[in-house]
Protein backbone atom coordinates (compact mmCIF):
# COMPACT_ATOMS: atom_id res chain seq x y z
CA UNK A 1 0.00 0.00 0.00
CA UNK A 2 1.62 3.32 -1.06
CA UNK A 3 0.40 6.67 -0.11
CA UNK A 4 -0.87 7.54 -3.50
CA UNK A 5 -4.47 7.47 -2.91
CA UNK A 6 -6.49 9.75 -4.32
CA UNK A 7 -8.15 11.76 -2.11
CA UNK A 8 -12.04 12.53 -3.74
CA UNK A 9 -12.18 16.13 -5.28
CA UNK A 10 -15.85 18.25 -4.01
CA UNK A 11 -15.27 20.32 -7.53
CA UNK A 12 -16.71 17.06 -9.37
CA UNK A 13 -19.28 17.44 -6.89
CA UNK A 14 -20.40 20.89 -7.27
CA UNK A 15 -20.31 20.83 -10.80
CA UNK A 16 -22.86 17.86 -10.54
CA UNK A 17 -24.79 20.06 -8.55
CA UNK A 18 -25.27 22.90 -10.70
CA UNK A 19 -27.53 21.10 -13.13
CA UNK A 20 -31.28 22.13 -13.28
CA UNK A 21 -32.29 19.13 -13.49
CA UNK A 22 -32.55 17.54 -10.07
CA UNK A 23 -33.26 13.84 -11.60
CA UNK A 24 -30.25 14.37 -13.74
CA UNK A 25 -28.09 14.94 -11.15
CA UNK A 26 -29.06 12.30 -8.85
CA UNK A 27 -28.23 10.16 -11.84
CA UNK A 28 -25.30 11.11 -11.68
CA UNK A 29 -24.42 10.81 -8.25
CA UNK A 30 -25.65 7.55 -8.53
CA UNK A 31 -23.94 4.19 -7.71
CA UNK A 32 -19.93 4.18 -8.68
CA UNK A 33 -19.10 2.64 -11.99
CA UNK A 34 -18.29 -1.42 -11.76
CA UNK A 35 -14.89 -1.54 -12.62
CA UNK A 36 -14.42 0.00 -8.66
CA UNK A 37 -15.66 -3.14 -7.17
CA UNK A 38 -11.78 -4.05 -7.70
CA UNK A 39 -10.39 -1.39 -5.21
CA UNK A 40 -10.02 -2.59 -1.83
CA UNK A 41 -12.61 -1.84 1.32
CA UNK A 42 -10.69 -0.74 4.53
CA UNK A 43 -12.30 -0.13 7.64
CA UNK A 44 -10.47 2.88 9.42
CA UNK A 45 -12.62 2.45 12.29
CA UNK A 46 -15.51 0.25 13.63
CA UNK A 47 -18.90 -0.13 11.06
CA UNK A 48 -16.99 2.61 8.27
CA UNK A 49 -16.31 1.14 5.02
CA UNK A 50 -14.34 3.13 2.29
CA UNK A 51 -12.98 1.98 -0.76
CA UNK A 52 -9.16 2.41 -0.89
CA UNK A 53 -9.39 5.22 -2.84
CA UNK A 54 -11.45 7.00 -0.77
CA UNK A 55 -9.68 6.97 2.39
CA UNK A 56 -8.79 10.50 3.79
CA UNK A 57 -4.78 11.23 3.86
CA UNK A 58 -5.36 10.71 7.79
CA UNK A 59 -7.17 7.66 7.43
CA UNK A 60 -4.18 6.08 4.73
CA UNK A 61 -1.76 6.79 7.65
CA UNK A 62 -4.11 5.35 10.47
CA UNK A 63 -4.44 1.98 8.25
CA UNK A 64 -0.52 1.91 7.27
CA UNK A 65 0.39 2.24 11.06
CA UNK A 66 -2.00 -0.32 11.78
CA UNK A 67 -1.10 -2.71 8.93
CA UNK A 68 2.64 -2.79 10.34
CA UNK A 69 1.47 -3.38 14.84
CA UNK A 70 -0.58 -6.09 13.51
CA UNK A 71 2.42 -7.54 11.68
CA UNK A 72 3.93 -7.46 14.61
CA UNK A 73 1.54 -9.67 16.81
CA UNK A 74 3.03 -13.33 16.99
CA UNK A 75 1.54 -16.04 14.39
CA UNK A 76 1.66 -19.62 15.13
CA UNK A 77 -0.03 -23.22 13.67
CA UNK A 78 -2.50 -24.38 15.92
CA UNK A 79 -0.88 -27.80 17.31
CA UNK A 80 -4.00 -29.40 19.02
CA UNK A 81 -2.96 -27.85 22.73
CA UNK A 82 -5.73 -27.21 24.80
CA UNK A 83 -4.27 -24.42 26.13
CA UNK A 84 -4.44 -22.03 23.60
CA UNK A 85 -8.19 -22.40 23.54
CA UNK A 86 -10.03 -24.14 21.24
CA UNK A 87 -12.69 -22.20 19.13
CA UNK A 88 -12.02 -19.05 17.72
CA UNK A 89 -15.19 -16.92 19.06
CA UNK A 90 -15.20 -14.49 15.89
CA UNK A 91 -16.26 -17.63 13.38
CA UNK A 92 -17.35 -19.89 16.20
CA UNK A 93 -15.41 -22.66 14.92
CA UNK A 94 -13.48 -24.98 16.33
CA UNK A 95 -9.45 -24.66 15.64
CA UNK A 96 -8.21 -27.27 13.20
CA UNK A 97 -4.97 -28.88 13.08
CA UNK A 98 -2.73 -26.48 11.09
CA UNK A 99 -4.92 -23.68 11.00
CA UNK A 100 -2.82 -20.42 11.49
CA UNK A 101 -3.46 -18.37 14.51
CA UNK A 102 -2.79 -15.01 15.92
CA UNK A 103 -1.62 -14.76 19.84
CA UNK A 104 -2.45 -10.95 21.00
CA UNK A 105 -0.58 -9.85 24.01
CA UNK A 106 -3.86 -10.52 26.22
CA UNK A 107 -3.31 -14.63 25.59
CA UNK A 108 -6.47 -14.23 23.61
CA UNK A 109 -6.01 -16.41 20.63
CA UNK A 110 -8.01 -16.66 16.90
CA UNK A 111 -7.47 -17.45 13.83
CA UNK A 112 -5.23 -15.17 12.25
CA UNK A 113 -8.03 -14.45 8.91
CA UNK A 114 -10.52 -13.35 11.47
CA UNK A 115 -8.37 -11.36 14.01
CA UNK A 116 -6.78 -9.17 11.30
CA UNK A 117 -10.16 -8.21 9.97
CA UNK A 118 -11.37 -7.21 13.83
CA UNK A 119 -7.83 -5.73 14.47
CA UNK A 120 -8.00 -3.25 11.05
CA UNK A 121 -11.59 -2.04 12.32
CA UNK A 122 -10.54 -1.64 16.28
CA UNK A 123 -7.09 -2.65 17.64
CA UNK A 124 -8.37 -4.08 20.65
CA UNK A 125 -8.93 -7.60 21.58
CA UNK A 126 -12.52 -9.08 21.29
CA UNK A 127 -12.68 -11.21 23.94
CA UNK A 128 -11.05 -9.20 27.03
CA UNK A 129 -11.56 -5.27 25.21
CA UNK A 130 -8.26 -4.95 25.98
CA UNK A 131 -6.30 -2.28 23.67
CA UNK A 132 -3.82 -3.97 21.88
CA UNK A 133 -1.48 -1.06 21.46
CA UNK A 134 -0.84 -0.35 24.58
CA UNK A 135 -0.15 -4.21 25.43
CA UNK A 136 2.54 -4.26 22.39
CA UNK A 137 4.23 -0.96 23.71
CA UNK A 138 4.89 -2.51 27.06
CA UNK A 139 6.09 -5.77 26.07
CA UNK A 140 8.38 -3.16 23.72
CA UNK A 141 9.83 -0.97 26.57
CA UNK A 142 10.50 -4.43 28.93
CA UNK A 143 12.45 -5.80 26.42
CA UNK B 1 -20.14 -15.08 3.32
CA UNK B 2 -20.00 -18.30 4.10
CA UNK B 3 -18.00 -18.39 7.55
CA UNK B 4 -20.98 -15.50 8.38
CA UNK B 5 -23.93 -17.92 7.46
CA UNK B 6 -22.14 -20.28 9.32
CA UNK B 7 -22.01 -18.48 12.41
CA UNK B 8 -25.12 -16.90 12.30
CA UNK B 9 -26.55 -21.31 12.04
CA UNK B 10 -24.67 -22.19 15.33
CA UNK B 11 -26.19 -18.81 16.98
CA UNK B 12 -29.58 -19.54 16.26
CA UNK B 13 -29.32 -23.40 17.02
CA UNK B 14 -28.05 -22.11 21.10
CA UNK B 15 -30.33 -19.22 21.00
CA UNK B 16 -33.02 -21.42 19.99
CA UNK B 17 -31.66 -24.85 22.28
CA UNK B 18 -31.04 -22.88 25.50
CA UNK B 19 -32.20 -19.15 25.43
CA UNK B 20 -31.95 -16.76 28.43
CA UNK B 21 -34.71 -16.41 30.35
CA UNK B 22 -37.50 -14.24 28.75
CA UNK B 23 -36.32 -14.64 24.92
CA UNK B 24 -37.82 -17.40 23.04
CA UNK B 25 -37.18 -17.71 18.94
CA UNK B 26 -39.18 -19.29 16.65
CA UNK B 27 -36.26 -20.96 14.21
CA UNK B 28 -39.06 -22.12 12.04
CA UNK B 29 -39.50 -18.76 11.00
CA UNK B 30 -36.13 -17.28 10.38
CA UNK B 31 -35.20 -21.02 8.53
CA UNK B 32 -35.77 -18.97 4.98
CA UNK B 33 -33.42 -16.12 5.39
CA UNK B 34 -30.80 -16.15 7.62
CA UNK B 35 -29.74 -12.56 8.22
CA UNK B 36 -33.36 -11.17 9.89
CA UNK B 37 -34.45 -12.45 12.96
CA UNK B 38 -37.32 -11.71 14.73
CA UNK B 39 -36.83 -12.70 19.17
CA UNK B 40 -40.32 -12.66 21.18
CA UNK B 41 -38.69 -11.14 24.51
CA UNK B 42 -41.14 -11.25 27.94
CA UNK B 43 -40.85 -8.94 30.30
CA UNK B 44 -39.23 -10.42 33.59
CA UNK B 45 -40.75 -11.34 36.64
CA UNK B 46 -40.55 -9.15 39.31
CA UNK B 47 -39.79 -6.27 37.07
CA UNK B 48 -41.93 -3.41 35.96
CA UNK B 49 -42.55 -5.20 32.95
CA UNK B 50 -43.78 -8.24 33.73
CA UNK B 51 -45.90 -10.04 31.66
CA UNK B 52 -45.44 -7.67 28.74
CA UNK B 53 -44.28 -9.03 25.68
CA UNK B 54 -42.12 -7.28 22.96
CA UNK B 55 -40.61 -7.82 19.68
CA UNK B 56 -36.94 -7.71 18.94
CA UNK B 57 -35.61 -7.58 14.99
CA UNK B 58 -32.05 -8.01 14.11
CA UNK B 59 -30.66 -7.80 11.20
CA UNK B 60 -27.09 -9.07 10.28
CA UNK B 61 -25.28 -7.40 7.56
CA UNK B 62 -22.70 -9.26 5.65
CA UNK B 63 -20.09 -8.00 7.47
CA UNK B 64 -21.58 -9.70 10.71
CA UNK B 65 -19.83 -10.59 12.96
CA UNK B 66 -17.24 -7.83 12.52
CA UNK B 67 -20.18 -4.87 12.21
CA UNK B 68 -23.21 -5.20 15.27
CA UNK B 69 -26.14 -6.36 13.86
CA UNK B 70 -29.66 -3.86 13.70
CA UNK B 71 -31.21 -4.25 16.70
CA UNK B 72 -34.80 -2.68 17.45
CA UNK B 73 -38.05 -3.31 19.19
CA UNK B 74 -40.70 -4.00 16.13
CA UNK B 75 -44.46 -4.23 16.38
CA UNK B 76 -47.43 -2.59 18.58
CA UNK B 77 -45.90 -2.69 21.72
CA UNK B 78 -42.53 -1.16 22.13
CA UNK B 79 -41.29 -0.57 25.62
CA UNK B 80 -41.65 2.83 27.60
CA UNK B 81 -37.85 2.54 28.69
CA UNK B 82 -35.89 5.86 29.16
CA UNK B 83 -33.30 4.52 26.34
CA UNK B 84 -36.02 3.24 24.34
CA UNK B 85 -37.68 5.20 21.35
CA UNK B 86 -41.16 4.86 20.53
CA UNK B 87 -39.70 4.01 16.93
CA UNK B 88 -37.96 1.00 18.57
CA UNK B 89 -34.51 2.33 18.23
CA UNK B 90 -32.67 1.30 21.58
CA UNK B 91 -29.63 3.47 22.83
CA UNK B 92 -27.63 0.33 23.74
CA UNK B 93 -23.55 0.72 23.50
CA UNK B 94 -23.16 -2.99 22.36
CA UNK B 95 -25.10 -1.98 19.58
CA UNK B 96 -22.60 0.37 18.04
CA UNK B 97 -19.54 1.42 19.39
CA UNK B 98 -18.87 -0.94 22.20
CA UNK B 99 -19.44 -4.11 19.85
CA UNK B 100 -17.28 -6.77 19.78
CA UNK B 101 -16.68 -10.03 17.69
CA UNK B 102 -16.80 -12.06 21.11
CA UNK B 103 -20.69 -10.71 21.11
CA UNK B 104 -23.78 -12.64 19.80
CA UNK B 105 -27.18 -12.38 19.28
CA UNK B 106 -27.69 -14.29 22.55
CA UNK B 107 -25.44 -12.01 24.39
CA UNK B 108 -27.62 -8.29 22.52
CA UNK B 109 -30.86 -10.40 23.99
CA UNK B 110 -29.25 -10.81 27.39
CA UNK B 111 -28.40 -7.19 27.72
CA UNK B 112 -31.98 -5.87 26.70
CA UNK B 113 -33.45 -8.06 29.27
CA UNK B 114 -31.04 -6.75 31.30
CA UNK B 115 -31.42 -2.83 30.55
CA UNK B 116 -35.21 -3.70 30.76
CA UNK B 117 -35.30 -5.79 34.03
CA UNK B 118 -32.75 -3.04 36.12
CA UNK B 119 -35.61 0.31 34.66
CA UNK B 120 -37.24 1.52 37.87
CA UNK B 121 -39.38 4.04 36.11
CA UNK B 122 -41.39 3.44 32.50
CA UNK B 123 -40.43 6.76 30.95
CA UNK B 124 -39.31 7.77 27.45
CA UNK B 125 -35.98 9.17 26.40
CA UNK B 126 -36.27 13.35 27.19
CA UNK B 127 -35.73 13.78 23.29
CA UNK B 128 -38.26 10.89 22.42
CA UNK B 129 -40.19 13.16 20.01
CA UNK B 130 -37.56 15.12 18.21
CA UNK B 131 -35.39 12.00 17.75
CA UNK B 132 -38.47 10.10 15.91
CA UNK B 133 -39.27 13.06 13.90
CA UNK B 134 -35.07 13.13 12.51
CA UNK B 135 -33.58 9.98 12.81
CA UNK B 136 -32.78 7.45 10.59
CA UNK B 137 -34.43 4.75 9.85
CA UNK B 138 -30.99 2.44 11.06
CA UNK B 139 -30.78 2.83 14.20
CA UNK B 140 -26.93 2.10 13.92
CA UNK B 141 -26.76 5.51 11.71
CA UNK B 142 -27.29 7.54 15.01
CA UNK B 143 -23.95 8.96 16.54
CA UNK B 144 -25.53 7.46 20.23
CA UNK B 145 -23.58 9.30 23.10
CA UNK B 146 -22.86 7.09 25.63
CA UNK B 147 -22.24 8.07 29.35
CA UNK B 148 -20.79 7.03 32.31
CA UNK B 149 -22.29 8.51 35.62
CA UNK B 150 -21.27 7.56 39.08
CA UNK B 151 -20.99 3.53 37.54
CA UNK B 152 -24.76 3.72 36.66
CA UNK B 153 -24.73 4.11 32.90
CA UNK B 154 -26.99 7.68 31.12
CA UNK B 155 -27.17 7.37 27.80
CA UNK B 156 -28.62 9.97 25.57
CA UNK B 157 -28.96 10.16 21.81
CA UNK B 158 -27.50 13.30 20.02
CA UNK B 159 -28.02 14.27 16.63
CA UNK B 160 -25.17 13.36 14.34
CA UNK B 161 -22.99 16.67 14.16
CA UNK B 162 -20.57 15.42 16.63
CA UNK B 163 -17.23 14.79 14.81
CA UNK B 164 -15.37 12.45 17.19
CA UNK B 165 -16.91 9.64 18.62
CA UNK B 166 -18.92 10.74 20.94
CA UNK B 167 -18.10 8.86 23.92
CA UNK B 168 -17.30 10.29 27.46
CA UNK B 169 -15.91 6.85 29.64
CA UNK B 170 -14.50 7.21 32.87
Amino acid sequence: MGNCFKTPSTDDISLLRGHDNQDGAEQALGPPPPYQERVPVYHPSPNVSRLANQLSEEEQIKIAKRLGLISHLPVGVYDGSSKKGKECVICMNEFILGESLRFLPCMHTYHRDCIDDWLMRSFTCPSCMEPVDAALLSTYETN
Amino acid sequence: MASMEKRLQKELLALTKDPPAGVKVDSQRICTNLSEWTVDLEGAPESIYEGEKFQLMFKFGSRYPFESPQVMFIGEHIPVHPHVYSNGHICLSILTYDWSPALSAQSVCLSVVSMLSSCKEKKRPPDNAFYVKTCSKNPKKTRWWYHVLLNKVERNSVNMYEEERPCDMK
